[in-house]
């Protein structure tokens, strides 16, 4: 395929040298007329450009359609021979390059028209540049085809209508500057519309474009004005349309060097770097500073940010875009970037396939992340359930174990008034029974009591605790900063603590007194309890007092959970200090 | 003496009843939640209310919430809360209107007929009833060596005495011929004197009363 546009060369070169020799010998005067230099210049640009843009994107139309305009450009040249039926096709096809120009205009950069309008807009340039102007030639000749002199014969007029031609060649001109004005306004709307990352590709065309199109909506109105400006419009004109391939051509360049950046990356990419390094230095590289990343976590087939938080994958209308990178087959990561990156692929592959290993690298540490986050979540649900699990047991044994058993103490009551002094060597036996009943009362009360907290649900932090310290074995001091109630959990949290956190006090400090603290600064509670024994606590039980590590380890647990943070102080004879910090979220 | 007595527990209540009837009482009614209770005694207007504190529907203090509001409108009602807990807690705010005709008891105590008319009795007659366990976690740590009661005057022992049958400082100041001033002098005293901390809810007036009550 690409070989074959060699063969376009020599065809380009015949018509160029032919148009120019046809622009340099004028035998006809025809309005504007660009000269040799300007014929050869738009021309040579047209069909240049064209070739390298159709050369290096053989799949975008831009290329063909920028070498078509430039050979019926070149064609419009024959309008100045005066040979007849070089003259009488070359008049045809005059101002076929308008309508080539304005689609090349409306389709960059991806060679397809947007839309409704632009196809009306493509087949008004059409039907202005050529139906009117054949249609002026079946009535029209000499000076009804605007010639100055020296033209050749038109071999396709039927009526002989002058005034007709003109008037036709005027409605084409008016048509041309409504035109022109329309497709400037609607690629200055096009341009403002635009991310940045889109505006970038569009300026250095929209620029050439729409001054292509301002000077030729002035040459049409000066030439219906009757030319005060001579031929200057006209030349300005086809300057500026000289200049649109270029500036499209500079664009895919541009484009191209872009992917330069994909090096540098590679070299950046070489150093240690952290998720937001990563993510600013692919930004560089593609251009587009809104982009973000996402990573595959498999365990549960969705997308996670670099902290573990689920993505969502954008659908078609929400204006962005994402282009999976994988690895091996497997998808490793998502960038979610600017639509505009669409029409650059290829230098996003090269971006994707640089950044592989680096995106990899994050997508486990990403992971490892989103873990943590559900393994916390799952610790929260499993305490939740917890305490759930201990209301429902103490509520079945107050409503159930307790009541019977109270019940079975009052039969053995009313069985002792019952008895007869005649019957009195069963008394002993029922006072036995009595005493056996009230201990196991006692001591379900106790258990009842440890398993789950009611003053706790019924009267709030401070007052359970102020219970707690009461019933403790050591004399405890107790200092509450705290007049609201908390969240169910956080609550219940710090109640647990400090019980765990009092009975060790008592059972391996050896100390004479116990401090409790509780204070609460709008996010954070924190509840400390200090003693003046031993010390030598340790988590792992490892240190002076064995026994208590396992009891701390689960203290440490329960405000972990909720995202709080304990902190351990046991210098071997100077107290234990035990603190939780649990945010109230 | 009549009784009326509120328990969610069928079992408890029926069998509380043929107790006290047993034991010479004449039971009113039975109620099995709050509201019940407190048609009941609107009703029957009996000498002593038995009330267990966890009652539906939520379960948790709607009995003590229910004794307070008898003591409210019928302050000669006698009340006698039951509780499967030690919740010194819930002593402290049923004395805190006052300790005539009122009591706290553990449930279990019920086993023990003679202690439970006792108890009844007591409190019917305006006299209070605190259940050991509780007094024990209240003035427990505080009887070790002497007892401090004895260390008080005998004008501050007269003003705390008057403390436990629920006057105000303005009252004990006006049966005394004291100043206001002078009362708030001798309770701060007494304060002092049997060691009450203070505490982040303010209850030594209710501690000190119980530590008396416990002397008796």
């Amino acid at each position: 395929m690409r070989a074959k546009l060699f063969l376009l060369v020599p065809a380009a070169l015949v018509a160029g040298a032919g148009a120019t020799w046809l622009a340099a010998n004028a035998g006809a005067n025809r309005p504007t007329e660009p000269g040799p230099y300007l014929t050869l210049l738009v021309g040579a640009s047209l069909i240049v450009c064209g070739l390298a843009s159709w050369h290096a994107r053989p799949e975008n139309r831009l290329g063909p359609m920028m070498v078509l305009t430039g050979f019926v450009w070149f064609a419009g040249l024959l309008s100045e021979a005066t040979d007849a039926p070089l003259y009488t096709v070359g008049v045809a096809v005059e101002y076929v390059f308008v309508a080539g120009f304005v689609y090349i205009v409306l389709s960059f950069p991806s060679g397809q028209l947007r839309g409704m309008l632009d196809r009306v807009l493509i087949v008004v340039a059409v039907a202005g540049a050529l139906g009117l102007q054949v249609a002026a030639m079946l009535f029209g000749s000499g000076r009804g085809l605007r010639c100055g002199g020296g033209c050749g014969d038109n071999l396709i007029q039927v009526f002989h209508d002058n005034g007709l031609a003109v008037a036709l060649l005027d409605v084409q001109r008016v048509l041309g500057a409504a035109l022109t004005l329309t497709a400037l306004s609607l690629l200055t709307i096009r341009w403002m519309r635009a991310s940045r990352p889109e505006r970038r590709e569009l300026t250095w065309v929209l620029l050439a474009g729409n001054a292509t199109l301002l000077a030729l909506a002035v040459t049409v109105v000066d030439d219906l004005l009757g030319t005060p400006l001579n031929s200057t419009p006209a030349n300005v004109w086809f300057l500026t349309l000289a200049l649109v391939p270029i500036a499209i051509v500079a664009t895919f360049v541009r484009r191209r060097l872009a992917r330069g950046s994909v090096a540098g990356l590679v070299v950046q990419l070489g150093e240690p770097t952290a998720p937001a390094d990563l993510r600013a230095a692919l930004a560089r590289a593609l251009g587009d500073p809104s982009l973000e990343l996402a990573y595959w976590f498999p365990a549960e087939a969705r997308y996670v940010t670099g902290d573990g938080r689920p993505v969502k994958v954008p659908g078609p209308d929400s204006g962005r875009r994402s282009t999976t990178v994988e690895r091996d087959g497997t998808p490793i990561a998502m960038l979610l970037h600017d639509p505009a990156l669409e029409h650059n692929s290829g230098l996003v592959q090269s971006v994707c396939a640089a950044a592989g290993l680096a995106l990899e690298n994050e997508r486990l540490q990403a992971e490892l992340r989103a873990r943590l986050v559900e393994l916390n979540a799952s610790r929260g649900r499993l305490v939740a359930a917890t305490d759930a699990e201990r209301r429902r047991i103490e509520r079945n044994l107050h409503d159930g174990t307790q009541q019977r058993l109270v019940s079975i103490a009052m039969s053995l009551g009313l069985l002792e008034s019952k008895l007869a002094p005649a019957q009195g060597e069963a008394a002993p036996i029922v006072r036995e029974a009595q005493t056996a009943l009230a201990l196991a009362l006692e001591e379900l009360r106790e258990l009842t009591q440890g398993i789950h907290p009611t003053l706790l649900v019924e009267r709030g932090l401070p007052i359970a605790l102020e219970e707690l310290c009461r019933r403790a074995g050591l004399p405890a001091h107790l200092e509450v900063d705290l007049d609201v109630r908390l969240p169910d959990q956080v609550e219940t949290a710090a109640y647990y603590f400090a019980s765990e956190a009092l009975s060790n006090a008592v059972k391996h400090s050896h100390g004479n007194e116990v401090r409790v603290e509780v204070a609460y600064h709008g996010t954070t509670l924190t509840v400390q309890i200090a003693d003046d024994g031993i010390g030598g606590a340790a988590i792992g039980g490892a240190g002076g007092r064995a026994g208590s590590g396992s009891g701390l380890r689960g203290l440490a647990d329960r405000v972990e959970a909720l995202g709080g943070q304990f902190t351990i102080s046991s210098p071997p004879g100077r107290g234990t200090r035990l603190r939780a910090e649990i945010p109230c979220a | 003496m009549r009784v009326a007595v509120g328990d969610d527990a069928v079992i408890l209540r029926e069998g509380l009843a043929r107790l006290l009837e047993e034991a010479g009482f004449e039971v009113v009614g039975v109620a099995a939640d709050a509201d019940e209770l407190l048609e009941l005694v609107e009703r029957s207007e009996p000498d002593v209310a038995i009330v267990d504190i966890r009652m539906p529907p939520t379960h948790t203090d709607e009995g003590l919430r229910a004794a307070k509001a008898i003591r409210e409108a019928h302050p000669a009602i006698g009340i006698l809360l039951l509780s499967q807990h030690v919740h010194a807690r819930y002593a402290i705010e049923l004395l805190s209107s006052g300790t005539d005709g009122v009591g706290y008891l553990l449930k279990e105590r019920v086993a023990d007929l003679d202690e439970l008319s006792a108890s009844v009795r007591r409190v019917g007659k305006g006299g209070s009833v605190l259940d050991p366990a509780v007094v024990s976690q209240l003035v427990g740590r505080r009887r070790q060596g002497d007892n401090p009661l004895e260390q008080l005057t005998d004008r501050e022992r007269e003003v705390l005495a008057l403390m436990a049958e629920g006057r105000s400082n303005k009252a004990i100041a006006d049966r005394l011929f004291v100043s206001d001033h002078t009362v708030e002098k001798h309770i701060k005293s007494i304060f002092g004197t049997l060691r009450l901390p203070l505490s982040p809810d303010d209850h030594r007036r209710v501690l000190a009363v119980v530590t008396y009550l416990d002397s008796e």
